[in-house]
């Protein structure tokens, strides 16, 4: 809402700069959010919250500054000299309950034309272009008092009749089509509230005139319409059509139904002052008056809410100049009558905020609550949101650069990973007004954020990436029901196999691989295992998903190179792997607890012993031999070499394990671990087909 | 005669040039034919008398040659190891193996620094669903349909009663539904609204915060939220408080801080105003009390909220909250 400082003046006179006056309406809650200079005039951009509407016009900011420097508010005249007490017209209220009050007055015999320069900087300096004298009227007296008021031309009205009712409530019908002052043609729903004559429609009530009853140049009599409408039909009729204007503006955030009648008496003598003409009586059909809320408000409750301590007499002072009806009533309370422009106001807690403001928040003093200590918050929750501190602070020692992307997908970038039809990351929530129709989706995978990420950053010539994101997914349940949402932590890692200044010893997999079991480590969990993924969009050779308490918490591998071939990814010889697992399983699996175990008494031995076998033998399984063998006296089993190649027949490989044997109750002699060790290996080697390596 | 060889170990022993040298020279005197060793042997041809004195005296000497020929020892192989050590060098400037630790994300960073600020003030944190039933994000929180305040937040919907949630609110609400006061908490996390522009995501991060009890006051409001941006922003950040509109808040009030960039003297990011708007806040509306099930008249309480982006953005001032979500790493590694 922009506002004329010189106009302001006019209802309440105070010798404040320009600035302090900001300053004041800003602490009082009418922010100034910037002062413009035009003309020797300071123009106040002011933002009024939606529970304001009595501020957005002049006379309402004025009442403000009246209210917070103690001057009072000066109305201009409203004296009306009309030919005629009543009107010879008839209204008819087909629905009162969307239209409280209408009131009319007739000009005739006016001249249409330019309005007064004063009038037309007015406008302008509050962002309304100057159309013609009437038209500008009506704007101005919308500025001046916040009412909106339509001008019909009258010798366009049909029958002497304005009607106000639904296309439903009128004609039984479900809609219709209706062309607008602008020139557009509408559709209009059965349910919006519209103004007729004897025949047919002439306005969208409280949003926009009609074409065929414009005021024009040639315009001689008018029909002055000032109405109460209902703010959620205005609302709902506005947000329909598409369609937000001054007026609507205003009706949907609650208008003054006792003022409109001030409002048209107002535009009446300008009219006359500014087009000539004749006022004609009006016509006023109000059939259910207002009456005001009444409020009893407690002294001891304000000071108690607010936490200062205010006389009686304070408290009352601070109200002074809103307008507010304000009867004693004894030493404990009083009794608030509210004026139908606070529409704000229903309760003792809105009359305390007005004291508060009035006195002002900077004069209320700051402590700090006296309270018992925390402590209510669940075990479990506090670990929770622990461990996900934990896992993510682990990626990023580990190396692991933090990435946060929006929440969305589009539907083309499961299709990127060949995710099957039936597979749970189809199960999207789909938002109904997207920005963007690649955002049109909840995620239900973090990964292909990180592969956008990644191509940012390869082709900004940003290598060797880290990158994780924790973050929720989203899984639709059904049209009518909140879906399911999923923590999971995903990691990307990219490199691209070039100069290194220290050769690799590794796969890229084994490198991810073994910081993800550092993370899982981390958390104590220690039932974790990989079996051979079935990603789609993973290498099938080179991708595992992860197992803890047997269920499948993720997935970790190289991303395929039918993804990668899709990519418009600059890079030579990429390797990238992709991990993606679930909080919750993390969660479940982790051990909280450590209990002490006394430490081994007697020393170990080991035995070294290297097989060759058929190379499609996995690791895990040679190590799940090798545990399964029943002895007590073995301590850990580990994989140590594995080796193809040279001396190795093509198909076999060679793997190396280590054993550790110890017995918790004596020294282990040679003899003892030789002949255990021969068993052992005659063991793995009858599992395994394999023999012993030379 | 223990003197007779005494000479001559100690001229050879100027003449030892190497560690063989050395373990020849002892071999020499000490060994199994050595010299000294020789003198020990006859020592029984001699009468009891001239034994004792001669053995101390040969006894001397074997102890003397024997440090010597240590020290010398000594010497060459600390020469020895040095040469060694010298060729085992290595260029110590070349950078190490491991590549650095991550970068965490600024509004991760920021949002750390909120929770923990209000954890030590005794707030404990939680969490509700990012999309919410429209009952939860707005009805319930004195926000009915077709009422203008939603204009404050433009909405996202997935159907008529579903949304994503535009603030975390509905936590307080699902939170109050289900425990008796005092409560004290916060509620950080994403948020949705269909706006996009340099400013404005439409996801961003929110953290609100609740306290209810018996006699919470506005002043406490005003404690606790002056508490947490001097911690915040430091102990001599101005902050102020101005009258404002929530519908779940009455009486409602937005804070701002002194403009940090310019030190309260008027630049761009804050309108030449020197204040910064940074937090909205309020008196929980007796309404949402009630719909929850509290009695107003038993409990008060004060509710606030924030944008993490905001706070992230004027901490490293960051002019565009787009950078915040591209996830560059020449712009992440710089909060490291």
């Amino acid at each position: 809402m922009r506002a004329s400082f010189d106009w302001l003046k006019d209802f309440v006179k105070i010798d404040a700069a320009p600035e302090a006056a900001a300053e004041k309406l800003t602490m009082t809650g009418l922010e100034v959010e910037a002062i413009e200079r035009i003309d020797g005039d300071a123009v106040f951009e002011v933002n009024v919250t939606p529970n304001r509407a009595d501020c957005l016009s002049m006379i309402g900011i004025a009442r403000e500054l009246s209210a917070s420097y103690n001057v009072p508010l000066v109305f201009p005249d409203l004296n009306v000299v009309s030919e005629s007490k009543e009107l010879d017209f008839n209204v008819e209220i087909t629905d009162p309950e969307l239209c409280r009050r209408y009131a009319g007055r007739i000009v005739r015999n006016l001249r249409v034309g330019p309005s007064p320069d004063w009038m037309k900087k007015r406008l302008e300096k509050c962002g309304i272009r100057s159309i013609n004298n009437v038209v500008d009227v009506t704007n101005y007296v919308l500025l001046e008092f916040g009412h909106p008021l339509h001008a019909f031309d009258l010798k366009t009205l049909k029958g002497s009749m304005i009607r106000i009712g639904t296309p439903k409530s009128v004609k039984g019908s479900a809609g219709l089509k209706f062309k607008t002052l602008d020139g557009t043609e509408r559709d209009i729903p059965g349910d919006s509230l519209m103004i007729w004559d004897a025949e047919r429609p002439i306005a969208v009530a409280g949003v926009m005139g009609g074409l065929d009853t414009e005021v024009t140049g040639a315009t001689t009599d008018i029909f002055i319409e000032s109405a109460y409408f209902e703010p959620t039909s205005i609302r709902r009729t506005s947000k329909k059509l598409g369609l937000k204007t001054d007026a609507s503006y205003r009706f949907e955030r609650g208008t003054d139904i006792k003022a409109l009648e001030t409002a048209l008496d107002r535009s009446a003598i300008l009219m006359k002052e500014l087009a000539g003409g004749t006022v004609y009586g009006k016509i006023d059909i109000y059939p259910k008056t207002f009456h005001p809320i009444e409020i009893n408000v407690r002294y001891e409750r304000v000071n108690k809410v607010l936490g200062i301590k205010l006389e009686p007499r304070q408290i009352l002072a601070s109200l002074n100049g809103l307008g507010l009806e304000i009867e004693e009533q004894g030493s404990a309370a009083f009794k608030v009558q509210v004026p139908p422009y606070r529409s704000d106001i229903t309760m003792e807690a809105d009359i305390i905020e007005e004291v508060a403001r009035l006195y002002g928040y900077d004069n209320i003093p700051a402590e700090l609550p006296e309270t018992c200590l925390g402590g209510d918050q669940k075990k479990e929750d506090i670990y929770s949101q622990d461990l996900k501190r934990d896992v993510r602070q682990s990626f990023l020692k580990a190396g692991f650069t933090e990435a946060v992307n929006l929440s969305f997908i589009g539907a083309d970038e499961l299709d990127l990973l060949s995710i099957p039809a039936d597979d749970a990351r189809r199960k999207l929530v789909r938002i109904k007004n997207p920005l963007r129709e690649e955002e049109a989706f909840m995620r239900t995978t973090i990964v292909p954020a990180l592969i956008r990420n990644m191509l940012h950053n390869v082709s900004h010539g940003n290598r060797d990436l880290k990158l994780f994101e924790a973050s929720r997914v989203f899984f639709s349940t059904g049209p009518d029901t909140l879906p399911e949402e999923k923590e999971r932590i995903a990691a990307l890692y990219f490199r691209e196999k070039a100069k290194t200044l220290y050769r690799e010893d590794a796969q890229d997999f084994y490198v991810v691989k073994g910081i993800l079991e550092a993370v899982l480590a981390g958390t104590g969990i220690t039932d974790v295992s990989y079996v051979r993924s079935s990603e789609p969009f993973l290498h099938p050779g080179r991708a595992a998903d992860i197992i803890i308490n047997g269920q499948k918490a993720g997935y970790i591998g190289a991303l395929s190179p039918a993804v990668t071939e899709k990519l418009d990814l600059k890079a030579s010889k990429p390797s990238i792997i992709v991990l993606d697992i679930d909080i919750a399983s993390i969660m479940s699996a982790s051990k909280r607890k450590a209990t002490y175990r006394q430490l081994p008494k007697y020393p170990f031995v080991e035995r070294d012993t290297a097989l060759v076998l058929d190379a499609a033998i996995e690791a895990a399984e040679i190590i799940g031999h090798l545990k399964s063998y029943p002895s007590d006296l073995i301590e850990d089993v580990s994989i140590f070499d594995v080796y193809q190649g040279t001396g190795i027949e093509p198909g076999k490989k060679s793997v190396a394990f280590n054993v550790r044997y110890r017995s918790p109750e004596k020294t282990l002699t040679d003899a003892e671990v030789e002949a255990l060790h021969a068993k052992l290996v005659e063991h793995i080697v009858g599992k395994t087909k394999g023999q012993v390596r030379g | 005669m223990s003197d007779d060889l005494k000479q001559p170990f100690l001229d050879e022993l100027k003449s030892v040039t190497s560690l063989s040298d050395a373990a020849a020279l002892k071999v020499k005197y000490l060994g199994k034919k050595g010299l000294v060793t020789a003198q020990i042997k006859s020592l029984s041809t001699l009468s009891p008398d001239e034994r004792k004195q001669a053995g101390q005296q040969i006894n001397e000497l074997k102890q003397f040659i024997e440090a010597e020929c240590d020290k010398k020892e000594s010497v060459f192989k600390n020469d020895e190891l040095k040469i060694r050590l010298l060729s085992e060098s290595i260029d110590i400037t070349l950078p190490g193996k491991f590549a650095a630790f991550g970068s965490e994300h600024p509004l991760s960073k920021t949002l750390g620094e909120v929770i923990d600020i209000f954890t030590r003030m005794g707030f404990s944190v939680e969490e509700g669903p990012e999309v919410e039933l429209d009952q939860y994000n707005f009805e319930a929180l004195n926000i009915p349909k077709d009422h203008p305040a939603r204009d404050m937040q433009d909405t996202f919907y997935v159907s008529d009663d579903i949304v994503l949630r535009t603030h975390t609110s509905p936590v307080q609400v699902r939170v109050m539904e289900n425990r008796k006061p005092p409560l004290r908490f916060i509620a950080p996390g994403k948020v949705y609204r269909c706006d996009a522009d340099v400013t404005h995501s439409p996801m961003f991060h929110q953290v609100e915060g609740l306290m209810v009890d018996k006699d919470i006051k506005f002043s406490h409001l005003k404690g606790v939220l002056i508490t947490f941006l001097r911690q915040l922003f430091g102990p001599d950040i101005p902050v102020r408080f101005r009258p404002s509109f929530f519908p779940f808040t009455e009486p409602s009030a937005e804070i701002d801080m002194g403009c940090i960039l310019c030190k309260s003297a008027g630049c761009r990011v804050c309108k030449g105003s020197g204040w910064l708007e940074i937090l909205g806040a309020g008196m929980v509306n007796p309404k949402v009390l009630e719909n929850v099930g509290y009695d107003p008249e038993e409990y008060t309480g004060f509710a606030f909220g924030m944008g993490i982006e905001r706070i992230a953005m004027l901490k490293y001032s960051i002019d565009d909250i787009r950078l915040l979500f591209e996830n560059d790493i020449r712009f992440l590694r710089q909060f490291s």
